[in-house]
């Protein structure tokens, strides 16, 4: 279990940092919160598993996306 | 052209997860023995020092506390940051005739007559936040006043009591309607915490046990000053954290 929270987490990081689209990689990044937050709790640390679920997964995903709702989307590349 | 431009890309991706790769490869083949000290002295000698069961609280609020004074500090210089951007970043997107973007990004917190449109702020949204904010509130206060006994603790349940304001003020068809929702009462609340820590963290010195020290420490009850400075705690990170969500949301506008 451990090991597949920490191969999902790896995946999940790299996707975000190869998707080109920026939600998608701050939904990745929530999801990397979300994994990580299971895993503390699986490995007997309550405290931070809470504090990464409503920090890492909640407060970082809302300011992310407000910050995303406020800036243009502009493609960088000449087709 | 763009083949060569994305290429350099993922290029430059691989090789930054290569050199963090090489970076993380001495921590990971190394069979050096964890360093085991203060563990044993924690687990033998932390319950009776502070009082608390959760060895955790004990740590960041008996042991290390200066390390929590920094924290609090760094939270508070996060929120000044993120404030002064907001207030630059409101300038400088300031609504013009062409801006139809986002227009219900702005007064999200508003009454109901005041908002531009409904797109965020359904009918079910505010129902389902108006119930549960108050349980989310409490279950908030319950995780930071039991931080000593049960897992939790000032900075966890300060984030839940947060969530908890921003729920009450998403719940909410009118304005004004909890004092709690105001960034003015919010941001006052912040100092008021920051100070009382300052000055719960000074209490220490008059009772020769020095800055951060317990002045519980001789009498019978050595975790009522980790309950106290767990409150502190838990108001100031939920206030600020609470703060900077509804200035965010656009609360402070009309305030």
């Amino acid at each position: 279990m451990t090991i597949l929270l920490l191969t999902l987490i790896i995946l999940l990081a790299v996707f975000a940092l190869f998707s080109s689209d920026l939600l998608h990689g701050v939904v990745a990044m929530s999801a990397i919160s979300l994994s990580c937050a299971i895993l503390f709790y699986i490995l007997e640390a309550p405290d931070v598993a809470i504090t990464e679920a409503a920090v890492g997964a909640g407060v970082s995903t809302v300011i992310f996306v407000w910050a995303l709702r406020h800036s243009q989307r502009k493609e960088d590349r000449h087709e | 052209m763009n083949d060569g431009k994305t290429a350099w890309r993922n290029i430059r991706i691989f090789a930054s997860l290569v050199l963090i790769g090489a970076v993380m490869a001495p921590i990971f083949l190394s069979d050096a023995s964890w360093p085991v000290t203060a563990r044993d002295y924690l687990m033998a000698q932390g319950q009776a020092e502070s009082g608390a069961v959760n060895l955790v609280s004990a740590i960041y609020l008996g042991y290390r506390a200066f390390d929590t004074l920094g924290e609090t500090i760094v939270l508070l210089i996060a929120v000044t940051g993120t404030l002064s951007l907001l207030a630059r970043v409101e300038s400088l997107v300031s609504p013009g005739p062409e801006d139809t973007s986002s227009p219900n990004a702005k007064g999200f917190s508003l009454s109901l007559e005041k908002r531009v449109s409904h797109a965020l702020r359904t009918n079910l949204l505010e129902e389902v936040t108006g119930k549960v904010g108050p349980i989310v509130l409490l279950f908030g206060f319950y995780v930071m006043l039991y931080g000593h006994l049960s897992p939790g603790g000032g900075f966890q349940g300060g984030v839940i009591i947060a969530s908890g304001i921003v729920f009450l003020a998403l719940g909410n068809p009118y304005e004004d309607k909890s004092v709690l929702v105001r960034p003015a009462i919010l941001g006052g609340m912040e100092n008021i915490a920051f100070l009382l820590f300052i000055l719960s963290a000074m209490s220490g010195v008059f009772l020769e046990e020095g800055f951060f020290g317990n002045p519980l420490a001789v009498s019978g009850t050595p975790e009522g000053f980790i309950i106290l400075m767990n409150c502190i705690i838990g108001m100031k990170v939920g206030s600020s954290l609470a703060f900077m969500c509804i200035v965010m949301m656009g609360g402070a506008n009309h305030d």
